[in-house]
């Protein structure tokens, strides 16, 4: 994780001008001679988890961007550090380590069981014994707030009365599968709510926007939710019931810059690869709301310390659902203003088409999938509502961490996950799985053999270097014609690498290591082999990675892997 | 992952904490710029101020040609701890108009099926343009009259099955009418009569009864597919002279078609208005259907023609630049006629042209249309609401 100790030194200023912009380079600079003057590899690299919650962030105060802000500063103003610069904070395997914002779980034993409940901690909730306790102010999918006999709150949310099933399904999978990915996320559950035997608290106040001021919560209110919400034959709603995260809130996260209150946030999150990589998950989900203010900031006390804890919600505007309605044509397409379609479009009279006007949706998919499908989806041109710093400085190697976590979820992961959205209808299930392994599919092939897809590096005691090749491995891209490696010496106080006879190549992805490199090995030795991949289809596989290992005392312990695009 | 004193800068671990230690002796709150705070202010204040309850400012038109409107008002959704809302405003224009209204609204059935609204209102609109009845009104005859009013009424709403809605209601006007007050454009008086102009000298109270039918399955409220369909029968009787009773009938008929996933959307608009009055009485000037202006013949004057019967035939191709900004291509055709059986499609008035709607799915917020190739000139309206 050397790139964060160079350029976070820049990290503290949330505003992002020029002059500071300038200011960062220099610094940059700086901590790039620093970097010389400390091992490449400290001896507890690589770091699998990164301590950002370890000092006291309790005096930080909220950030609750608007709506409208939050569209005109990132449609208008391009706020971040736009730069084409490796991740800053991953660690020296080029992955992401657990921290406040992430924890990795693609890469443990999970089951699927495990995918399925994901956040939850029970496997199901009955609204027996609670109570109404408030209005639900934001947001714009009907919906108000219980709590249950031990006091704790949640949401609860109402699919539209045209598509049942539909923003509740969507919120179901979606919360799963960024559970899955590694995201910090709230318990979401389905219920059934019986509006016959509601019992409103005397204290529910609801905020009356009309009357600006808070007023009691009355049954009348509550049935005029319920009329915007979609009714179920036996006269129940099916509803979204979401636990409040613990921890006092602390508004939104923005996708740029860092926090100025919160001591442990030092990268900034246009750098964040769990953020930019976001984009592959986006995506794949046409998560189009995939925003700041779509996030939550929550000061977390545990142990005794007090930091920040960033969570992902509301997945309801994914898939096919927009929330209160079927998706849009243009989410997922086009961002809300971009300039050229729109003049051209004017220009011509509206002679000129968008090619999304042009997609042609199933007109059997069952109402609870909303508008979604996967022929003329194309990974790479999907866009969110509006520019995200994080996406946009999304590189083929955050692609790549990214789509390698996709492709841990399999057809059985994912049809458990769907199962999980209790459709009425078989065939909204089968749609949903269907779709969303042919999504798959595509971000796959997009974004695994973007870069040199050689993966899983192991160094025996007797010298076999073996590695995988992850483009294969999910059966996106045939065999590589052959790999080419160069073996060095490393040395890791100076970084400078030397090389240990010539390239070799190998069709097998098995190769030994030079003796004279590894035979004579010392605990604390440290070597290098850049591996690179000749494919007819693929020529950026030719860029090696680069990978090392240091010997420790009965064996070489992976401890580098640097994968350039 | 290694083990190693997170406490060293020898260590990851120690350098990043090394560096968060740094910040944290430079800790400062979020700052927000000018704009946030604006746009913030905009949001949580500045859009429920337009429809929040107590009192409010009243923004906007009073009547076609009235000009930008400004006054107050009071409102509440909630009288009585209750659905029924009651609105009372006034506001006046740089141009001398001036209205007072109050309206009090309430559901007489459950889930507000039917909805009772009783209401009273005063203005004095004193610029009202007037060209003459008939098809044959010239632009040389341009002339203005004031019309100061006060109406009371009660109407009923029912919401019977899906979009249909019946309703009906009962009003008693009193209309005044004299002399206009724009010193750029003769008097009504000055060019018309009472012969030419019937109901010039003296205006009765009238009591109008109506009934009315309305099929509305637009989707979304601003259109892009459905229809909108209103027939609305009125009788007025002459309280005072029995010279001005008759019964109007207007058909209002607009329907939307869409392509291209409801980005493109065509329109058409039928309206037709007759009117019967018994051998013996007159329809007022004042009372007579009008074709002319920013929302029926955009390419002439407001208020350009008058008669009893009239027929106006729109059509509108939409297509969207933006999402919330729509271009707009139109064309308009209409004529008034003195008697029914020449409300054909022989001698129309008409004009064209392009404009541009700001929009959201349940209306338009703006709208801006250049009308051209009529005879009466090229017609820019810039106008807050939509048009069908």
């Amino acid at each position: 994780m050397a790139s964060i100790s160079g350029l976070s030194l820049a990290a503290r200023s949330s505003r992002w001008s020029a002059g500071a912009i300038v200011v960062m380079a220099i610094l940059a600079a700086a901590g790039e001679l620093v970097r010389v003057a400390s091992p490449h590899f400290y001896a507890d690299d690589p770091l699998w988890a990164d301590d950002d919650m370890a000092l006291d962030a309790s005096g930080a105060t909220p950030i609750e961007d608007a709506n409208s802000y939050d569209f005109v500063v990132h449609t208008f103003a391009a706020p971040g550090d736009r730069r084409d610069v490796r991740a800053m904070n991953v660690n020296t395997l080029d992955e992401v380590p657990d921290s406040s914002w992430f924890q990795n779980r693609a890469d443990r034993d999970r089951t699927v069981a495990d995918l399925v409940r994901g956040p939850d901690r029970v496997s199901s909730i009955s609204l027996d014994g609670w109570v109404i306790s408030g209005g639900k102010s934001t947001g714009v999918q009907p919906g108000f707030r219980m709590t249950d006999p031990q006091g704790q709150l949640y949401q609860i949310e109402l699919d539209p009365p045209d598509n049942p099933e539909m923003a509740s399904g969507a919120e179901i999978i979606g919360t799963a599968l960024y559970h899955a990915f590694g995201y910090h996320v709230v318990d979401v559950y389905l219920a059934e709510l019986d509006p016959s035997h509601l019992v409103i608290s005397e204290q529910a106040t609801i905020w009356d926007p009309r009357e600006a001021r808070r007023r009691r919560l009355t049954r009348r209110e509550i049935d005029k939710v319920l009329r915007r919400g979609a009714r179920q034959p036996n006269g129940k709603y099916r509803v979204i019931v979401s636990r409040f995260a613990e921890g006092k809130p602390l508004g939104n996260f923005r996708y740029y810059g860092t926090r100025p209150d919160d001591p442990n946030d030092i990268v900034p999150h246009e750098h964040r690869r769990e953020l930019r990589g976001a984009r592959v998950f986006a995506a794949w989900l046409n998560h189009d709301d995939s925003r700041g203010i779509n996030s939550l900031d929550m000061l977390t006390a545990d142990g005794g310390r007090n930091y920040i804890k960033h969570y992902m919600f509301d997945f309801g505007s994914t898939l096919g659902s927009g929330t209160i309605y079927v998706q849009r044509h243009r989410p997922g397409n086009e961002y809300i203003l971009e300039w050229k379609p729109g003049w051209l479009t004017l220009a011509t009279l509206g002679f000129y088409t968008r090619p999304w006007l042009h997609i042609d949706y199933p007109d059997d998919a069952p109402p609870a999938v909303g508008r979604i499908e996967a022929t003329a989806f194309t990974p790479e041109q999907w866009k969110p509502e509006y520019p995200n710093p994080a996406f946009d400085n999304m590189r083929p190697d955050d692609a790549f961490w990214a789509a390698r976590i996709v492709s841990t979820l399999d057809a059985a992961s994912i049809r458990a996950i769907v199962e999980k959205a209790r459709y009425s209808d078989p065939r909204a299930t089968k749609y949903m799985t269907d779709i969303l392994m042919k999504r798959r599919e595509k971000v796959l092939r997009t974004w695994l053999t973007a870069v040199n897809p050689v993966v899983d590096f192991a160094l025996s005691n007797s010298g076999e270097f073996t590695f995988a090749n992850a483009a294969q491995q999910a059966g996106v891209a045939g065999p590589a014609q052959g790999y080419i490696l160069q073996w060095s010496r490393f040395d890791n106080a100076t970084g400078a690498a030397t090389k240990v006879g010539d390239p070799t190549e190998t069709v097998e992805m098995s190769s030994a290591a030079p003796a004279a490199l590894v035979a004579d090995a010392r605990a604390g030795d440290y070597v290098e082999v850049a591996v690179a991949a000749r494919h007819p289809e693929h020529a950026a596989w030719t860029t090696p990675v680069t990978v090392h290992f240091r010997r420790g005392a009965d064996r070489w312990d992976l401890v580098g892997v640097r994968r350039v695009p | 992952m290694a083990a190693q004193d997170p406490q060293s800068e020898d260590s990851r671990a120690g350098t990043l904490k090394a560096e968060r230690e740094k910040k944290q002796q430079n800790l400062e709150p979020p700052k927000e710029n000018a704009l946030a705070r604006a746009l913030k202010a905009v949001e949580r204040g500045g859009v429920p101020l337009i429809t929040r309850d107590g009192l409010y400012a009243k923004l906007g038109s009073l009547t076609t040609g009235s000009g930008f409107a400004y006054g107050a008002g009071y409102r509440t959704h909630r009288f009585f701890e209750r659905d029924a809302g009651i609105d009372l405003w006034a506001g006046t224009t740089m141009t001398q108009y001036w209205a007072a209204q109050a309206r009090l609204q309430m559901p007489i059935a459950p889930e507000g099926r039917i909805v009772l609204n009783t209401y009273g209102r005063r203005h004095d609109y004193p610029m009202e343009d007037f060209f003459g009845i008939g098809p044959d009104s010239a632009r040389a005859d341009h002339t203005t009259f004031r019309v100061l009013a006060t109406t009371v009424g009660v109407r009923a709403n029912g919401r019977v099955v899906g979009p249909l809605a019946v309703g009906g209601g009962v009003e008693y006007l009193t209309p005044s009418v004299g002399d206009g007050k724009d010193e750029k454009v003769p008097p009504i008086g000055d060019v018309f009569d009472d012969e030419s102009a019937p109901g010039l000298a003296s205006q009765p109270d009238f009591v109008r009864s109506l009934a009315f039918v309305d099929v509305d399955w637009r989707e979304p409220r601003n259109a892009r597919r459905g229809g909108w369909y209103r027939a609305e029968w009125s009788h007025y009787e002459d309280r005072d002279q029995d010279l001005y009773s008759f019964d109007r009938f207007d058909l209002d008929l607009r329907q939307f078609f869409s392509v291209l996933s409801e980005r493109r959307v065509f329109v058409a608009r039928a309206f037709i208005s007759t009117s019967h009055t018994p051998g013996d009485q007159t329809m007022p000037f004042y009372l007579m259907p009008s074709l002319g202006g920013n929302d029926s013949l955009r390419g002439f004057r407001e208020y350009r023609f008058r008669g009893p019967h009239a027929l106006l035939l729109q059509g509108e191709y939409r297509f969207e630049i933006w999402s919330g900004l729509d271009a707009a291509l139109f064309y308009d055709a209409g004529k008034v006629e003195m008697r029914r059986q020449d409300l054909d499609l022989n001698g129309l008035e008409s004009d064209y042209g392009f404009g541009f709607r700001f929009n959201t799915d349940n209306g338009m917020i703006l709208r801006v249309d250049s009308a051209f190739g009529s005879r009466d000139g090229k017609h820019l309206w810039i106008v807050f609401g939509g048009t069908f």
